[in-house]
């Protein structure tokens, strides 16, 4: 399909909008209401272009204009300009834009002044600037000034919509990108329009926000007008270092964006990535950062004379640990790390632990089973034509794959990619989309998901396999039915049966895959458990797991809080004083996840990476580096000291090349996988540290005050130089 | 208590007109709004919940229809609602001094009921009524034309004793229970003139 847009010809897919045509064009459109994974909606009227399209004689062939060979199609164009995001490019149409266009500038410009007419000049103030479309947009395609001499509307400028999103009524342009995010993604329809015309206010009649997903509005909000409430207040957006990393609060790897100020972890917001989150978050990855930057370990401490914890150098702790392990075996060193630890750093401990010939090596939360059948990608699982998830609460382990199941049921429409990105206005996107629940299958325990299920079987998650595979009921028959009946089938597991699934489990389920043609997700326990389970980091033939830390002579273990210590001599390498550090003999500060280089591989298999974020973490260390301190402390050398040598050790140990992973990550699978037993893990989303425990804003300016702190003013005397 | 629990006729007969289907239960939305605000000149909170029960949807969406309207009431309206027509025609002629002086007398503002219960204000748009400005509209029960000080004195007087006088004009065009259009004197008007009739499957009709 040809289109012409300001006299560029492109070629275009057919069903392409007439804004995406432009975009392709390499043109612009300024627009607030559409959005790229949002139904195209034609709000905000900003998005106006000059249109025309051939037309044709009764016999087929074209209305011409001109002699002879010189004619060309006529163009019949549209009397007034039209919305670009809600039309479709037709076979040989012309668009002309602002950049062609008088009348086009002229009726953009003119619908910017409305927008801008009850929009309040805080712009000094508001969170969103810097980072505002309006603000953007306005100065691109507004006139400059207002004519409009009388009072704006005045409105609730704190309304608080959530314990996480507060809104600004005055900001508020009326494009209905949070009430369409809300129908169209989550399936909840919580927020709309009350009154209309002037009076026009989004609220919730549900008594506040659904925690969940409802931070994504503050992403999508193209004002300030709803806001992340965490973030809120404690930065301008030109002042926040930007860093795209992974989220690796759940397995399923959000693309993200840590904003820092001051080297503290203000605010986070999604990222994209068409591939894992498309460009959703949940609450917990956006608003559950505080711990980030509250109370955290920023030196390494020791036991002092009277058997208190203090503060001490890394050198001190070095000593410390080399008398504590000083007349012992190193391989009665009990070596643990989260699960949620990097690649690089599970391979460092790795190929510690076989220098020190330690045999009790874990890594928690994890589980005993190693899935073999067919593995689905997230993709898989929003394009499949039936869904059948077991025993998992998506809520608590993975929230995202929530939404790629919820978008399955919508028809599994992923936008096509243009050479500008993702389309802007996708015509397939309906707004209030029929949902299709019979394609979903939910079997345990209930959950969010079973609002939008057309099957729930309610079960015990532990024989809810076999109970599939041989189904005693009607509903489970059912459920079999759907799955054979399938063409592109996707079975989801979570903790309630991955808990002490035995061997026979993954037999049965590779057997009832092959049958039904299924792809298979298991939901790790952990952000890289399943990365993790590639290297050797279970315990071997004698040695403990971590639910047996109390019979070890001795234990290091990094970013675990089991609650209690080894027998003997403990390291706890935290980024928190957390109950196993008040435990432990040696404390050693670690770095959070938002603060490492590496690389983690999320549930379907994606090797995503991490990047630092400037966050100030005194002398916290990576386990890497960590590791180096400990193979010092007892007297061997550490096999990487760095992020190249752990990289080194991967690409040696499972022929990992991580040097040029794509920022969208890469689909990978480990040939080989260490399992064990396992204790039995509960998911769990939000912990406490995730919600902020210094709110007291107000007692901290009031000690400030009385502390005799003035605000920083510069000097009246000029300065050498002059003072710009 | 819920007001449609024991009024399942009612509610059977207003889904009736509608396809079975999720988005045709939604869409007896605004019957069941008026049914509710006929009999309690408000609907609350509660009912608000309650119809977005019955009709398979949100109470943020049921609010968010009703709230476009300025017919329905979120809050309770007296025996006597005076809708005064604020547009342009009635503002020449003295709408704003009417309003004034019908707040002021009766002691009400909109949103409010006056101690008695009897009255409630409220300010709405043209009436269609542009002739015989300015006017004003007691309930569904019809329009007080020209209501100048003389007149408004007098039919407040009544009201006081609840001897509603006749208004000047009916409403021109009521809906019945049943959905259909009729004028004051019975005729029925719109597509009522027809009569309602299933549209043919395969016009797409219920699609």
């Amino acid at each position: 399909m040809k289109v012409h847009v300001d006299g560029i010809e492109v070629e275009l897919p057919a069903g392409t909008s007439a804004i995406d045509a432009v975009f392709q064009s390499g043109g612009d459109v300024p627009y607030f209401c559409a959005h790229k994974y949002l139904s195209p909606v034609g709000a905000c009227r900003m998005c106006l272009v000059e249109s025309g399209s051939p037309r044709k004689n009764p016999d087929g062939s074209f209305v011409m204009e001109g002699e002879g060979d010189a004619a060309t199609p006529k163009i019949f164009w549209f009397p007034k300009p039209m919305a670009s995001c809600t039309m479709q490019a037709t076979e040989g149409m012309h668009i002309r834009t602002a950049k062609t266009s008088e009348v086009v500038a002229k009726a953009q410009a003119g619908m910017m002044e409305f927008t801008l007419l009850n929009h309040p000049l805080d712009c000094p103030t508001c969170d969103k600037g810097g980072a505002c479309e309006l603000q953007d947009r306005a100065f691109e395609y507004g006139y400059g000034a207002s004519r409009f001499g009388f009072d704006r509307r005045h409105a609730d400028k704190h309304y608080p919509l959530s314990d996480f999103v507060i809104l600004d009524q005055e900001r508020c342009i009326h494009c209905k990108r949070c009430v369409r995010y809300f129908e169209e993604v989550p399936g909840q329809e919580v927020l709309d329009f009350i009154e209309r015309g002037g009076h026009t206010f989004i609220d919730t009649e549900e008594g506040g926000l659904p925690t969940g997903f409802s931070g994504n509005i503050t992403d999508i909000c193209p004002v300030g007008a709803l806001l992340d409430n965490v973030a809120r207040f404690r930065g301008r957006n030109w002042e926040y270092d930007h860093t795209p990393t992974t989220c690796t609060l759940c397995p399923v790897g959000c693309s993200i964006t840590v904003d820092a100020r001051n080297g503290r972890l203000e605010r986070i917001v999604a990222g994209e990535n068409r591939d894992v989150n498309e460009a959703w978050i949940c609450d917990a990855g956006r608003f559950g950062h505080p711990f980030a930057s509250e109370e955290r370990l920023t030196t390494p401490l020791i036991r002092d004379e009277d058997g208190q914890l203090v503060p001490a150098t890394w050198d001190a702790a070095i000593d410390a640990m080399k008398r504590g392990f000083s007349g012992m075996r190193t391989a009665d060193i009990a070596l643990y790390l989260g699960a949620d630890s990097t690649l690089e750093e599970g391979a460092a401990l790795e190929a510690l632990a076989g220098v020190t010939g330690a045999r009790s090596v874990d890594h928690s939360p994890r589980y005993e089973v190693s899935v073999t059948a067919p593995q689905a990608t997230l993709t898989d699982v929003a394009t499949a034509d039936a869904v059948v998830v077991i025993g998992a609460d998506l809520g608590e382990e993975a929230p995202v794959l929530e939404l790629r199941i919820l978008e399955m049921l919508r028809g599994g429409l992923i936008p096509p990619e243009f050479a500008h990105g993702t389309a802007i206005a996708d015509l397939r996107l309906v707004e209030r989309p029929a949902r299709r629940p019979e394609r979903l299958a939910v079997i345990g325990q209930e959950s969010r998901l079973w609002a939008h299920a057309g099957h729930r079987v309610s079960a015990n998650g532990r024989g809810a396999l076999a109970r599939l595979t041989h189904p005693d009921t009607d509903e489970l028959r059912a459920v079999l039915a759907l799955l054979e009946g399938a063409e592109r089938p996707v079975i989801i597991l979570g903790a309630d049966v991955l808990n002490g699934a035995s061997g026979s489990f993954s037999a049965n389920l590779s057997d009832l895959a092959a049958r039904t043609g299924a792809k298979v997700i298991a939901i790790p326990a952990a952000a890289n458990s399943r990365g993790l389970a590639a290297l050797n980091l279970v315990p071997r033939a004698g040695g403990l797991p971590l639910s047996r830390l109390p019979e070890a002579a001795a234990a290091f273990i990094s970013r675990l809080d089991p609650g209690t210590r080894a027998a003997g001599f403990t390291v706890v390498h935290d980024t928190h004083l957390t109950a196993t550090a008040q435990q432990a003999d040696v404390v050693l500060p670690a770095v959070t996840n938002y603060e490492k280089r590496g690389t983690v591989q999320n549930l379907e298999g994606r090797l995503l990476p991490l990047h630092p974020a400037a966050i100030r973490t005194g002398e916290a260390a990576d386990l890497i580096r960590t590791l180096t301190a400990l193979a010092e402390a007892l007297g061997v050398k550490a096999p990487a000291r760095g992020l190249r040598g752990a990289h080194a050790l991967l690409a040696d140990r499972v022929g990992l090349n991580l040097s040029d992973l794509p920022a969208r990550g890469a689909l990978h699978t480990f040939h080989q996988t260490f399992a064990a037993p396992a204790a039995p893990h509960t998911p769990k989303l939000w912990t406490e540290r995730m919600r902020s425990r210094d709110r007291d804003w107000v007692d901290r300016i009031q000690d400030l005050v009385e502390g005799g702190w003035t605000l920083p003013v510069a000097p009246a005397a000029p300065q050498p130089g002059g003072d710009d | 208590m819920t007001y449609f629990e024991n009024r399942q006729p009612l509610v059977a007969d207003i889904f009736s007109r509608y396809p079975d289907s999720p988005q045709g239960r939604r869409s007896a939305l605004m019957p069941l709004l008026r049914e509710v605000q006929d009999a309690e000149g408000f609907v609350s909170e509660s009912r608000m919940a309650e119809i977005a029960a019955l009709c398979g949807t949100t109470a943020t969406e049921v609010r968010s229809v009703m709230s476009f309207y300025s017919t329905y009431h979120t809050l309770p309206t007296g025996r006597y609602h005076l809708q005064v027509c604020s547009t342009l025609m009635c503002a020449l002629a003295g709408s704003d001094e009417l309003w004034d002086h019908l707040v002021e007398t009766l002691d009400v503002q909109p949103g409010e009921v006056s101690a008695d219960g009897r009255f409630s204000v409220q300010k709405v748009e043209c009436l269609g009524s542009c002739g015989t400005a300015p006017m004003m509209q007691i309930g569904d029960d019809g329009y007080y034309e020209n209501v100048g000080p003389g007149k408004c004195a007098r039919i407040l007087a009544s009201l006081r004793q609840d001897l509603q006088p006749l208004p000047d004009n009916p409403v021109p065009v009521t809906v019945g229970t049943d959905g259909r259009q009729v004028l004051a004197t019975g005729q029925a008007v719109g597509s009522s003139v027809t009569g309602l009739h299933r549209l043919p499957e395969q016009a797409g009709g219920d699609a």
